[in-house]
């Protein structure tokens, strides 16, 4: 409407001037990414009332009538162009769309706001931006593009990839109290659900970030919102978008292992120096000879002695992805529609290794079908109906076998030396000699003849809803209605054997074939075996009442909300959340604007009278640009607010879900009488109740600058936080354990978490090269201020005052290098022969000469980054675009253990090479030894094992290719080719770990491994 | 009315799923509440007598209790076979500290006295009408069985420990105060011997029926109350308190009647005449009904013991988990009585003619079992040398297991967890007897006798001039053998107040090769050089956190 009106004004304005004498006539069409764009305004520069507006085609003709022989393109929420007039008098106009102007408009809860009159912390992104990236989850493709999100990535497995995102950071010492609500064309989802919508599907993206725009959800608003709107019909002709990529996946880091004749020396090794500290006679004799050796090095014995690079043996170089999308979207006045249909395909990276006796695919994969159908529907003139209806349809598997990752790093089970892959008459060879510890066949034995596990999701959500508008009753005012209908249900079908196919021992001497002991034969069939793994319904209420009216220069806006959640699981008690919500804002001229927001909801996790909470904020805008003092003397200037908000909001996560306030008593098995046993059944007391549990609560403040320059082509927007959450739900750590009884969660704890972020962009045009910069940073650091912690022996043991999941361990001051040095440092208490020239010196810190807990104290960070930045760079020409994302995490530790990194835990890794001995004192790694003990990382947590993780990825990139209209087969309206690339090159400052840098710390780091992913597209519309 | 139908219908739709009525519960409804237990209706007192069996389950179960170890492998009895260095050897080589203690139980007994509390302060208000077969009342019986387990639980305190925090009879909730000072030595001492002595008499006689075996019985009260006083007679406290002024870690005299409280107690049982020393050693531990046992920790019919410390090599994969001591080994002297350094002994054929204790004991070279002959010989099959988990020292556990020397595999073995049994009341009574007396007297080498007879030494019979010294000697020496890995040896060389001697040098283990003409030579190697740093060890540490979190708290001397 807003835009007929403007081309209807520009058009009467400029029609006299138009009719004058004419010198040159230019003609062309103006589009955008997707099409023609109708109703682009083209002026003549320096005669600025010389204009005309495209036509429905986008077509346009102007006749100059100047001396500046250009012309300049304007259309709302298109970034303005300049450009010369060629020779021939026709030109082709690509307009890139503008996300900063003035007029842009954001999601927030329960509406939109335009970005002039937004008092709050919101980022958003459009869903074209996002739409090409290669994955399969929407919380990935965020990374480093929006200002207070944090996300890690900690696992590449088809299906199960999605990041864990935080907004502005963690404030909660609650793992589960820290997880950003999520809301779906204003309904609640779970990560889950999230990470399974089709990108394709999306409209826009909104993160929600301080007080004033999350008080409207109250007691869930805490950790932030993640507002998601999919896309909607508009009026017009069917307009059908077909997306069919295919994508190629290949590690982000490839694993490497030692061979046999490097593993060998290095088991030789260990078992040396271990023995250096047993009796003579105790002493273990060396486990490979030199003849051994020599076998292993040379390669003639490949049966006797051989040398099996196993990850190249179980894992494929790359494996597929495959994604399609196909949508129609179009309407009449009284109906609109999108509707749309996807189906993606994530091929996992293990080898095919199945036979006749087992076709049976093991190896990881992720199907995933979505459907979407959003109706609106007008059917009076005041009342529009909507329908909404989406479905999900996905299917995991899994090899029965297990972790196959963990399985490679595993040196129990498997080495270069352990077995052949197969043997010479094809039979498998199980897992043996040194180190051995299951004598398991072989990998790719049992990943062959062990069957899947598969996960089949079926998630359905119903939308119905209806704006009835009462002008009648006074203008500005509507009613809306809406009920949300979501379920979940998930089913895992098994097809296993669980005993171990046949495996042999082929003894190339005598050429005879021993099969392992107490194995069988023959292979045995396989077991079916299925189980309900989720099953989640809720059913979700939203009645609103809406006002918004214009009187003169004063803008008025009010939004009075009921929202109910009712919920179920399983045998679980259905839990239970209502809401009424009051929002009212005003501004004047949009130049002075106040927001005030209250919530008013309880839930049911809380004792009857700590039910409901209130949760208010307000917000004041300040648009400085508007004031005469700015307007007439910084021209350049064209948006300049300030804005600050402070509210309180809540967080209902309890730890476990528990009804905290009630002391539980188990009822279970546990206990026998009688001469035979016969069982009795115990009653155990549980964890005290809580009768005063209640929400966490968290004060928001925000203070932010948004600022646009030079017509808007430069933006920036910045701001600076701090919040306080109180009353945590946290167990309460100073009662001795005399009371004899669990303690419930108590409100408790505080935390401060504070910070920057924003976004600085430019967009601009040289010629008929568009381009863009985009930066993004979000910084939030986090402190404990309470956690009812008992005063400690020494004050480094104090944990409050360092931020959430703050490591401890001991600070490594070198190795031992001698006895002498051994004789004269502290050192661990445990037996103290253990200790040997080589092994990690911690500092003593209390100074007791005895490494203990005592001296353990802060080292390093957390495991998420409290720092991270985007940088986004575009550029267009024609019809070809690039666009570049790199995107970093700094601050943030990361340590892996067990089969991550222990020698004989973990089968060799080339930092082994690297190990100390008195050759080589300077190391990067500890002795070698067999007895996980003093240098270890489970054992003694230290610095030196925990690295800085900082990284910087150039995290996608997508390279496009616009077929030129007139080219296009007859029905075609738009045809692009795209490349484009996710994950594509890393850069990390460590080379400890052949892991990647978003991995789960303290863990053995055995993730699948996360992908990078290089995707072909083609686009076409009609 | 056209017009509006569309409206109304809308309406009608977000109308119908507001409904006010409450079709689901908001509070989970299928807990138990204090109500449901303590229920004021029940005559059977059934969630009660639920609430009450969940006390047995904070006793110990000693078998592999200690990180998959038995506490014997912290002793000089055993060591752990494990590759990697387990909870039992930090423990055996010093490695407890304040914040790490593989054996703390400190929030496990507290925990359990709680509850035993509850049960106590809250049965009355069950109106349980049942009687025992003896015609009194069962309530009474059960609370002694809840007072009887609390009583327990704090002996096994206070030998960890010293003097502990009593919290007596009070129920604390979320904002008590429960920074209790530790109450001293003699009185945890005296409070668990006035509990036993008011729960002996409501509790059941010996023998129960059948369905009520495993219980606390009268018997059970008793043997704790003497088993109480003679850790409390013993050197480490009756005189020989580590630090001179603490109240917390023994008496601060010496007193011999304190010998005498502890023989007359241990009298009472063997005058009660309700238990016996079953006739062959090695089925007092899988045998019912047994008289023997006073009370045990009941297990359940399985081959856990089997499976975990079972020789490696056969069928069923065992995993060889407890490598006794030759410290262990020597202990058992030889079938005529005497000690190995008589001429019967053959050091190339050493486990002939030997105790027969051993054999029950522990499994070495060449004996029968699942109807094969042993190798522990370097590379024999339950010794193959390599990195897996197999015995360090030749030696394998016996104890406890079924008798599977001629069967071809394990089979599920009805087995508790003896805590108390007449073997050891007869020892407690020597013991104390013996070092009450100047010398000892009949009824001293009596009870020694007794033991020795039912082992099958033959003969059996003490000499009758043995010195105080010499049957103290004796005793000990008899009280490791019958009641290793029972969780005894652990406690006594501590009380006894000499583990700064039986520690602090290496264990051994026997290394047996087998020559090429197949004689074996057998060599004794060491396997594990102890540490125990005197006195402080002789306690373990209050944990870190107990002492942090309640200011009235002492630490031990010395930690």
């Amino acid at each position: 409407m807003k835009r007929i009106i403007l081309v209807f004004h520009l058009i009467f304005v400029l029609l006299p001037g138009a009719l004058l004498a004419q010198q040159r006539t230019v003609r062309g069409v103006v589009k955008d990414a997707t099409g023609p764009l109708p109703g682009a305004t083209i002026l003549e520069k320096g005669l600025p009332t010389n204009g005309v507006a495209a036509d429905m085609n986008g077509q346009f003709q102007l006749t100059l009538k100047g001396t500046s022989n250009t012309i300049i393109i304007k259309s709302v929420g298109f970034i303005e162009q300049e450009r010369k007039v060629p020779a021939d008098n026709t030109i082709d106009v690509v307009m890139q769309v503008n996300a900063q102007g003035l007029d842009e408009v954001v999601v927030v809860g329960f509406g939109v706001k335009e970005r002039i009159t937004n008092t709050g912390s919101v980022s958003a992104i459009s869903g074209a931006e996002v739409r090409n990236v290669p994955t399969a989850n929407v919380q990935n493709s965020l990374a480093g593009r929006l200002p207070g999100f944090v996300s890690q990535q900690r696992s590449g497995q088809p299906g199960r990839d999605a990041s864990d995102f935080f907004i502005r950071g963690v404030s909660s010492l609650n793992a589960e109290g820290n997880r950003p609500l999520i809301i779906v064309d204003d309904i609640e989802y779970t990560y889950e659900q999230l990470s399974q919508i089709n990108v394709n599907e999306i409209e826009s993206i909104s993160i929600l970030k301080d007080a004033s725009t999350t008080a409207i959800y109250g007691i869930k608003g805490a950790n932030g919102v993640l507002v998601v709107r999919t896309r909607r019909g508009a009026t017009g002709k069917p307009r059908v978008n077909v997306r069919v990529e295919t994508g190629m996946q290949t590690p982000v880091r490839k694993l490497s292992f030692l061979d046999s004749y490097q593993s060998a020396m290095l088991v030789n090794e260990a078992i040396a120096n271990d023995n250096t500290y047993l009796p003579a006679d105790q002493r273990t004799s060396l486990p490979f000879a030199d003849a051994d050796l020599k076998l292993f090095q040379n390669g003639q014995d490949p049966y006797g002695h051989p040398n099996v690079n196993w990850y190249k043996e179980i894992f494929r170089p790359y494996s597929m992805q495959a994604n399609t999308n196909i949508d129609i979207s179009g309407g009449t006045e009284s109906i609109k529609y999108f509707i749309s249909g996807g189906a993606l395909s994530q091929n996992g990276a293990i080898r095919d290794f199945s036979t006749s006796q087992s076709e049976v695919n093991s190896n990881y994969l992720f199907n995933r079908y979505n459907f979407r159908t959003n109706l609106d529907i007008q059917t009076t003139k005041t009342l529009s109906l909507r329908l909404d209806m989406t479905g999900r349809f996905g299917e995991i598997n899994e090899p029965f076998a297990g972790n196959i990752v963990s399985e490679i790093y595993s040196f129990r089970r498997v080495n270069p030396y352990s077995a052949p892959v197969l043997n010479p008459d094809g039979s498998y060879a199980y897992a043996r000699g040194f180190g051995i510890q299951d004598n398991l066949p072989t990998i790719n034995a049992r990943l062959a003849t062990k069957g899947y596990n598969r996960r089949r999701q079926s998630d359905l959500n119903i939308l119905v809803g209806g704006t009835q508008a009462l002008d009648g009753i006074t203008k500005g005012l509507s009613f809306t209605g809406r009920v949300a209908y979501a379920s979940t249900w998930d089913v895992q079908r098994g097809l296993f054997r669980l005993d171990n196919p046949p495996s042999y021992l082929f003894n190339p001497e005598t050429g005879a074939y021993r099969i392992k002991s107490g194995s069988s034969y023959t292979l045995g069939t396989f077991g079916l075996r299925a189980g309900n793994d989720r099953d989640n319904r809720t059913v979700n209420i939203q009645a609103y009442l809406n006002y918004d009216r214009t009187f003169g220069k004063h803008h008025i806006y009010s939004l009075a909300l009921l929202n109910q959640n009712n919920a179920v699981s399983f045998s679980s008690t259905p839990s239970r959340f209502k809401g009424y919500s009051y929002k009212i804002g005003y501004d004047f001229e949009k130049k002075y604007i106040i927001d005030i927001n209250v919530a008013y909801n309880g839930s049911d996790r809380f004792q009857a009278e700590n039910r409901y909470g209130f949760f208010p904020a307000v917000g004041i805008g300040w648009n400085l640009a508007e004031e005469s003092f700015i307007k007439d003397r910084f021209p350049i200037i064209n948006l300049l607010k300030l804005r600050g908000s402070y509210g309180m909001v809540g967080s209902d996560r309890a730890p476990n879900d528990q009804y905290l306030y009630n002391q539980i008593y188990f009822n279970t098995s546990g206990y026998s009488f009688g001469e035979a046993h016969t069982g009795v059944g115990v009653i155990r007391e549980g964890a005290l109740g809580n009768n005063n549990v209640t929400w966490e609560k968290e004060t928001k403040a925000d203070i932010g600058l948004d600022m646009n320059l030079f017509s808007d082509k430069l933006s920036i927007t910045v701001d600076y936080f701090n919040n306080r959450r109180f009353d945590q739900l946290v167990n309460r750590n100073s009662t001795s354990a005399i009371l004899g009884v669990g303690l419930p969660a108590e409100n408790l704890g505080i935390v401060r978490n504070r910070g920057w972020d924003g976004q600085i962009s430019y967009i601009n045009n040289i010629e008929n090269v568009q381009y863009s910069i985009n930066g993004v940073f979000s910084i939030a650091k986090n402190k404990v201020l309470f956690k009812d912690e008992p005063l400690q022996q020494y004050p480094w043991l104090t944990q409050t005052g360092h931020p959430i999941n703050q490591p401890f361990g001991y600070t490594v001051i070198g190795f031992y290098q001698d006895e002498n040095d051994i004789a004269t440092s502290a050192k661990p208490n445990i037996s103290s022969t253990q200790i040997l020239p080589g092994d990690l010196k911690y500092k003593d810190l209390n100074g007791d000469d005895i490494i203990d807990e005592n001296d353990m104290s802060a080292i390093g960070r957390p495991n998420l980054p409290n720092t991270t930045v985007g940088l986004t760079t575009g550029a267009n020409y024609g019809g070809l675009s690039l666009s570049i994302l790199f995107q970093g995490s700094f601050n943030y530790s990361l340590s892996v253990m067990g089969t991550g990194i222990e020698p004989f835990q973990s089968q060799f890794q080339p930092i082994h090479l690297e190990r100390w001995t008195p050759e080589n004192r300077d190391a990067k790694f500890p002795r070698l030894t067999q007895v996980s003990a003093a240098s270890s990382p489970s054992a003694y947590p230290s610095d030196f094992w925990l690295v800085d993780a900082a990284y910087v990825r150039l995290k996608t990139v997508e390279l496009g290719y616009q077929l030129p209209t007139d080219r296009l087969p007859i029905k075609l309206s738009n045809a692009r080719l795209y490349l484009s690339a996710y994950n594509l090159v890393t850069w990390t400052n460590y080379n400890l770990y052949q892991q990647d840098p978003e991995v789960v710390s303290a863990t053995a780091g055995d993730a699948y491994l996360n992908q990078r992913v290089v995707n072909l597209g083609l686009q076409i519309g009609f | 009315m056209k017009k509006y139908f569309n409206t109304i219908v809308f309406a009608a739709l977000i109308l119908s799923t507001w409904s006010c009525s409450k079709d689901v519960e908001d509070v989970p409804l299928e807990r138990y509440t204090e109500e449901y237990l303590w229920n004021t209706s029940d005559s059977l007192g059934n969630n009660a007598s639920q609430f009450l069996v969940n006390i047995y389950n904070y006793t110990p179960n000693g078998f592999n209790r200690i990180g998959n170890d038995f506490l014997a492998a912290a002793s000089d009895d055993a060591v752990s076979s494990a590759l990697s260095v387990t909870s039992v050897q930090r423990m055996a080589t010093g490695g407890i500290t304040p914040f790490a203690n593989p054996d703390n139980v400190w929030g496990n007994y507290y925990a359990g006295i709680r509850r035993a509390t509850m049960f106590i302060n809250n049965i009355d208000k069950v109106p349980l009408a049942t009687k025992l077969p003896s015609g009194a009342p069962l309530k009474a019986a059960w609370k002694a069985e809840a007072r009887f387990l609390r009583a327990l639980f704090y002996f096994e305190l206070v030998k960890r420990y010293g003097g502990v925090p009593i919290v007596g009879d009070e129920i604390r909730t979320l904002n008590d105060n429960v920074e209790i000072p530790r109450s001293s030595f003699a009185a945890c001492i005296q409070y668990i011997v006035d509990e036993c002595d008011l729960a002996k008499t409501d509790l059941r006689l010996d023998p129960v029926l059948d369905a009520d075996a495993g219980r606390v019985t009268k018997g059970a009260a008793y043997a704790l109350k003497a088993r109480a006083l003679l850790y409390a007679a013993s050197p480490l406290y009756n005189g020989g308190n580590i630090q001179e002024n603490s109240e917390y870690t023994g008496y601060s005299n010496y007193m011999v009647e304190r010998w005498k409280l502890a023989a007359d107690a241990a009298k009472e049982i063997m005058d009660l005449n309700s238990f016996q020393l079953l006739p062959n050693f090695k089925n007092v531990f899988i045998t019912y009904p047994n008289r023997e046992v006073i009370f045990a920790r009941q297990g359940g019919n399985n081959t856990n013991v089997e499976t975990t410390n079972g020789p490696i090599g056969y069928a069923g994969n065992s995993q060889g988990r407890t490598s006794p001591t030759q410290e262990l080994v020597d202990s058992f002297g030889m079938l005529n009585g005497s000690t190995i350094a008589d001429p019967a002994y053959d050091p190339t054929n050493p486990y002939k003619n030997r105790d027969p204790r051993l054999a029950a004991t522990v499994l070495y070279n060449g004996a029968q079992w699942l109807n094969r002959t042993l190798e522990t010989f370097e590379g024999g099959f339950a010794k193959p040398g390599g990195v897996i988990q197999q015995t360090k020292t030749g030696y394998y556990l016996r104890k406890f297991m079924g008798n599977f020397e001629n069967a071809n595999a394990y089979s599920n073995v009805n087995r508790n967890f003896i805590l108390f049994r007449y073997a050891e009341v007869l020892l407690n009574y020597a013991e104390a007897q013996n070092e009450y007396l100047t010398s000892p007297n009949a009824e001293v080498r009596a009870a020694v006798e007794l033991i020795r007879q039912r082992a099958g030494l033959n003969p059996y019979q003490l000499p009758v001039d043995l010195t105080k010294e010499q049957m103290r000697e004796i005793i000990q020496n008899e009280r490791r053998k019958e009641l290793a890995f029972e969780e005894h040896r652990f406690w006594d060389i501590r009380r006894w107040k000499i583990a700064g001697n039986v520690y602090n040098k290496p264990l051994h283990g026997m290394l047996i090769q087998k020559g090429t003409s197949g004689v074996l030579s057998y060599q004794e190697v060491p396997v594990l050089t102890t540490v125990f740093t005197e006195p402080k060890m002789y306690f373990y540490p209050i944990p870190y956190d107990e002492v942090v979190k309640n200011s009235n708290m002492k630490q031990n001397p010395g930690w």
